[in-house]
């Protein structure tokens, strides 16, 4: 359990908050490169930490990201035209570059002085691999852009999805670091996923039910290792690491891709959950890709036009209790996003803590919890640079091994839960 | 398939934060009762200070070198109170939902089997903190045949962290 105000702290990331103010040291997706596909394409509205911003690209291809309202009368830029290197309100004709400063007042003087002293709050809009990356915090202390593994990838061997999940950011995070679901929830997706199916290691998660957890603390983060029997006096062990404040990765299975999640504010009651998957040494092959776009693993099936979830809380997330009775999905929806997202989002937009009932098994949680909460008040109160700004924290990878009973995770798989150029995953 | 239209009584509509207010609201107990044994010099210090603190239901014990019989086998771990009160394993155990193993290094191995083995017969949950990052593995190694669930850190405050957590 957590008391009701160190839930508060947790779970509000909006402007003047704590946690708001710890997500503004990291550079963070704000949305996907393929949603401004071409310059002057059309504007993006962005909500993200409770700040409603609108993205786009102009004549240069140069990328922004500002206030979504106009300076003059506060209507949205949404309905701008993106030209001549400036996005136009449609109402007046204000004109804003990718800095947000106003670049033409039609109303006055030509010439004239007014709209150099107009600026919309704006904040640096960077690609790295298939997302546009933002930095909401102090301009001096603009961290180094991020190292994520998939990020820096050749494009062919990268794919990133993206949904709107309908809770807040803190139970969809908890979802990924707490192993101990897996086994239940998406027992089914073993057998049947093609981006989980046929790995030597899923036949130890679905033979041994009750795992047990070793959860280390790390510099940038945690690494949270679930053991299982194997043969031959062996375990077979899971290692997921969690970097601050929202990174987290999925162990792999045999050669199928890597996966993992970045789990981004929108506000209190709304996140994104953006989804990649990569090989660190092959192309994704046309089927993974395939797959991947049509929701399996680990991404979701969307509403065309739309970074909605296809199954959502609107249709029941298209429940088939027939499905469920055949075991073909524990819990009668497909996919293991809508699984994931589902059972968060029935949690209510931000659960309360005060009342959960807590075991052993959600160390990972707990840890990650505290290790928040600490960033979080070690910034306000002596400035600290919290975990996950340094760049080095971002060099993780997720592994899946057997060792020898007497040897343990942390110690024995230093280098394969570490980045390293041109070496494959660590998988069974 | 065809989605069945949802009724205004669907759990998915109960999710928004309007209907929060009709969760049923009742006041909970705390639920675990715990045993914090601490394992080793280093966690006596820690385990000591951790139990000033106000817990509903946990009880902080320290286990002493354990004794051993004539074919060197260990036959039992002895217990005190961390104020320094002999107690009796079986008896801590008597009722317990879980008991927290605390270790600084692997000095504790034979007294984690004894508890582990005892805590497994009554199908007492087991979880060890190992405090000291890194600095002795062999700490983790001693605990881990016998610990279902092991933080390792260096931040002494997640011993109360997960006391909490977990309503002792």
């Amino acid at each position: 359990m957590l008391r009701q105000e160190i839930n508060e702290l947790l779970t509000q990331t909006g402007p003047g908050t704590d946690m708001g103010a710890l997500f503004r040291q990291y550079w963070l997706p704000a949305l996907l490169a393929e949603e401004l596909p071409e310059n002057d394409c059309a504007p993006v509205r962005v909500k993200i930490l409770s700040e409603r911003l609108i993205a786009f690209r102009d004549t240069e291809g140069r990328y922004g990201l500002m206030d979504e309202f106009c300076a003059h009368r506060g209507a949205s830029l949404w309905f701008g035209r993106n030209e001549e290197s400036g996005l136009r309100c449609a109402y007046h004709g204000w004109k804003y570059d990718v800095t947000g400063q106003c670049v033409d007042v039609p109303s006055e003087p030509e010439n004239g002085s007014f709209c150099a002293n107009v600026k919309l709050r704006s904040y640096p809009l960077v690609k790295v691999g298939d997302i546009l990356w933002t930095y909401m915090g102090d301009p001096d202390k603009r961290p180094d852009l991020p190292e994520y593994e998939f990020i820096h990838v050749p494009p062919e061997q990268t794919y990133t999805s993206k949904r709107w999940q309908e809770c807040n950011w803190l139970q969809a995070l908890e979802g990924g670091i707490d192993s101990s679901h897996v086994s239940f929830l998406h027992s089914g997706a073993l057998n049947n996923d093609p981006l989980f199916k046929g790995a030597a290691g899923n036949k130890y998660n679905l033979g041994d039910l009750k795992p047990f957890f070793e959860v280390a603390d790390t510099d940038g983060g945690l690494f949270v290792g679930a053991r299982r029997n194997a043969e031959d006096g062996k375990y077979y062990w899971r290692i997921t690491p969690y970097v601050l404040p929202a990174f987290t990765m999925v162990p792999p299975r045999g050669d199928h891709p890597v996966h993992g999640h970045f789990w981004v504010p929108i506000d209190d009651e709304n996140c994104w959950v953006y989804t990649f998957d990569y090989h660190p040494v092959r192309p994704l092959t046309g089927d993974e890709r395939q797959a991947m776009k049509d929701g399996y693993g680990v991404h979701s099936e969307n509403i065309p036009g739309t970074y909605r979830p296809t199954a959502n809380k609107d249709n029941d997330y298209l429940m088939d209790r027939e499905a469920q009775r055949r075991n073909e999905h524990f819990s009668g929806v497909r996919g293991i996003a809508m699984q994931d997202a589902s059972l968060q989002e029935s949690m209510g937009p931000i659960v309360d803590r005060s009342k959960e009932r807590l075991v052993p098994a959600d160390s990972g949680i707990i840890k990650a919890r505290q290790k928040l909460r600490k960033a979080a008040i070690a910034l306000r109160d002596e400035g600290i640079t919290p975990p996950g700004v340094d760049t080095a924290h971002h060099r993780v990878r997720s592994a899946a091994v057997v060792l020898p009973k007497e040897e343990g995770f942390f110690d024995s798989v230093q280098e394969a839960v570490s980045v390293r150029p041109g070496v494959p995953q660590a998988s069974v | 398939m065809q989605p069945k239209p949802i009724l205004l009584n669907a759990c998915a509509r109960a999710a928004t934060a309007a209907e929060a207010r009709f969760r049923i609201q009742v006041p909970i107990a705390p639920s675990r009762a715990t045993r914090v044994v601490a394992l080793d010099g280093g966690a006596v210090d820690i385990v000591t200070r951790v139990a000033t603190m106000p817990w509903a239901s946990a009880r902080f014990l320290v286990s002493t070198v354990p004794q051993h019989d004539a074919d060197e086998t260990v036959a039992r771990v002895d217990l005190h109170t961390v104020e320094g009160t002999p107690t009796d394993l079986a008896d801590e155990l008597d009722g317990v939902d879980v008991a927290i193993m605390v270790a600084t290094s692997d000095a504790g191995a034979d007294s984690a089997a004894v508890i582990g083995a005892a805590c497994t017969v009554r199908g007492i949950m087991t979880a060890g903190l190992v405090l000291g990052r890194g600095e002795d593995s062999g700490a983790v190694a001693a605990l881990r045949p016998h610990a279902r669930f092991i933080l390792v850190t260096d931040d002494e405050d997640d011993v109360p962290e997960v006391l909490t957590a977990l309503r002792t």
